[in-house]
């Protein structure tokens, strides 16, 4: 960059900076500090505790509940999520001409907004009048009251989730899949390979960077998922739905606890860069880049 | 080595039809280079030799034993593809190892043909390189090194050569020349260069509008070509064809509505040689020197020829000239493009 033109580029950055500034960095700049600090409620005083809020939460039954949901969640919600969106991806790429309508359909839960994917979901789960249910019935099998069951609860709420999530990860593989080239896969086929052995010696490696990609984000809106569970289950029964994120918000706007809240925030984005850490580390050995 | 028949076999992607009952036999061991325009359906002719794509009608047989359904890894063929198609995560071992690890061959034979390859192609130093690695000429050896450690029956090369710049492609195309002469395994190359073409087939198959126009080996085609297509697209610089005036100007028969001519016999300047016909008076209009030879470029009665001449001084643009042709050199064609 020369000097004539250092000032446009600070120019161009600035509305950036500034939207980044106030709603990202001072937020959580000021998240960490309100983490050290006991804040009374519904007043701006605030005293200095150290590493109290932190202490308290190891010693919280509640809190290691929901660090053991948020862990439950992510398995069941990233797992059949990947192992889903890339057989639906699979199936499509090798069928192009279903590709356009099943794309669309697949996509459709993404557009609509987490709210309305929840209330749709209340009306399948609900117990007597839902359609889960009857579709049970019919089959002379009497399902539970899914939301409310404590054992069901949890397992619930992440078919939601995957079912909303789905679409967006079929783009992505979809998009990932096009980019390999035909050739790539007739050669395998000419040297022998079944589907499964193109799939898995030639397909999968070369989709490995959209593999990663997409099981990043996934678990990264695992971890920070809020929204349907809020709707549906408010975090019960029994705290069986109760994530780090949803613990979170009940102690900020439900308790008023700004300051245990803030360390729960700053425990969770230490635990989301760990397995963002972790997730790259392991991606050194088995992501293909070109 | 085996034998290859396409027998009265047709193609079509919806309404287009791409091939056009097309019949060929190649015999085990030769060299076959089906060459044609872009569109002429030459690499469809390969796929479905292949066993890539699946002909509308006809059979492929290879050893006498139709194939035309047989999955492409039950053919004994091998393919090296336009733009390699190597697997990019994998090391030049590693490709070379893949269809031989999934035919379950052993692992000492795996190594001593792999070894045998790499010496072969001057691969050795590479062999724990990934593609991305190597160059454009090493990346086209590794995957003739893929195809030949599989020891196929048929080879398949689907225009290997035409990402590589010219002079690459002159030294591959020797080195295929080489190979062959050293395997002595049946190959079908598809090119749309007529040079390939010409310097590397026992026999060339002339495709044009998913029909053969001819098939023959490269001097057969180059002095007795059966249609105008065939003598247009075989030769550097392509063949001279006088038409209207110039054709009243050479004795044609009654039917014939052009005449071809080679370059080589086509004279510019001094008087013209006791059997050839003096066509009139011609403009250069470019000369493209190659050192002991140049191709003038002459307009003459609004059609354009090319002249080799061999000399020392070449005529300059602007110059006019003398044009001459030799008669016993000229091939008659019909309205159809047919030879008369």
């Amino acid at each position: 960059m020369n000097r004539k033109s250092e000032p446009l580029a600070w120019g161009l950055l600035l509305p950036t900076l500034i939207v980044l500034s106030v709603f990202v960095i001072y937020p959580a700049v000021q998240s960490f500090l309100l983490s050290f600090q006991d804040v009374e409620p519904f007043s701006k005083r605030s005293f200095f505790i150290g590493m109290e809020n932190y202490q308290v939460l190891l010693r919280s039954p509640d809190y290691w509940q929901s660090l053991r949901v948020t862990f439950f969640f992510l398995i069941l919600t990233v797992v059949p999520s990947l192992v889903l969106s890339l057989t639906v991806a699979v199936l499509l790429d090798s069928n192009p001409f279903f590709q356009n309508i099943f794309r669309t359909l697949f996509l459709l839960p993404v557009a609509i907004s987490s709210s309305m994917a929840a209330m749709l979901w209340i009306f399948i789960y609900n117990p007597t009048a839902g359609f889960l249910n009857y579709a049970l019935d019919v089959f002379g099998m009497t399902g539970p009251n899914w939301l409310a069951d404590p054992d069901w609860a949890l397992v619930a709420v992440a078919v939601a989730t995957v079912w909303k999530e789905l679409g967006f990860n079929i783009i992505f593989f979809l998009a990932g899949l096009t980019a390999i080239p035909t050739e790539l896969k007739e050669a395998a086929e000419l040297d022998g390979a079944s589907g499964w052995q193109s799939l898995r010696h030639v397909t999968l490696p070369l989709l490995s960077p959209t593999l990663f990609f997409v099981s990043v984000v996934s678990v990264i809106n695992s971890l920070q998922s809020f929204g349907q569970i809020h709707i549906l289950t408010t975090g019960g029964p029994m705290g069986e739905t109760t994530t780090l994120v949803y613990n979170l918000y009940r102690d900020a706007f439900v308790k008023f606890r700004t300051g245990l809240a803030s360390s729960e925030a700053v425990v969770l984005f230490l635990l989301i860069m760990m397995a963002t850490i972790f997730q790259f580390r392991m991606a050194k050995k088995r992501v293909h880049y070109g | 080595m085996a034998s290859v028949q396409m027998d009265q076999v047709k193609k079509q992607f919806g309404e287009v039809e791409v091939l056009k009952e097309v019949s060929l036999t190649i015999q085990s061991g030769e060299f076959v280079v089906l060459v044609g325009p872009s569109g002429c359906g030459k690499s469809t002719l390969l796929r479905m030799v292949a066993g890539l794509e699946l002909p509308t009608s006809g059979n492929i047989l290879i050893d006498s034993k139709v194939v035309t359904t047989v999955a492409p890894k039950s053919r004994g063929v091998a393919m090296v593809f336009q733009n390699y198609a190597l697997y990019p995560h994998m090391t030049v071992r590693d490709n070379l190892k893949f269809g031989l690890k999934l035919a379950k061959v052993e692992k000492a034979e795996i190594e001593r043909r792999i070894t045998e390859a790499a010496d072969v192609l001057g691969l050795a130093a590479h062999l724990d390189k990934k593609p991305g690695q190597l160059s454009g000429g090493q990346k086209q050896r590794v995957a003739m090194g893929r195809a030949m450690v599989r020891q196929p029956k048929v080879f398949l090369f689907d225009e290997p050569l035409s990402n590589l710049d010219a002079q690459l492609r002159v030294k591959m195309r020797t080195e295929i020349s080489h190979l062959h002469r050293k395997l002595k395994a049946t190959s079908i190359y598809v090119t749309h260069d007529q040079v390939e073409a010409m310097t590397l087939a026992d026999r060339i198959a002339v495709m044009y509008q998913g029909k053969l126009e001819q098939v023959g080996t490269p001097l057969e085609l180059y002095q007795n070509p059966k249609t105008k297509f065939v003598a247009s697209f075989i030769g550097t610089p392509s063949m001279n064809f006088l038409e209207k005036s110039l054709l009243a100007k050479v004795q044609a028969p009654s039917l014939a509505f052009s005449a071809g001519i080679r370059p080589e016999f086509t004279y510019l300047g001094k008087k013209s040689e006791k059997e050839s016909s003096r066509l009139g008076e011609g403009k250069v209009v470019l000369v493209e020197p190659l050192g002991s030879l140049a191709y003038v470029h002459v307009a003459i009665e609004g059609q354009y020829l090319v002249s080799e001449v061999k000399s020392d001084t070449f005529p300059a643009v602007g110059d006019s000239v003398s044009v001459g042709v030799e008669t016993s050199k000229l091939f008659f064609f019909n309205e159809q493009g047919l030879r008369i």
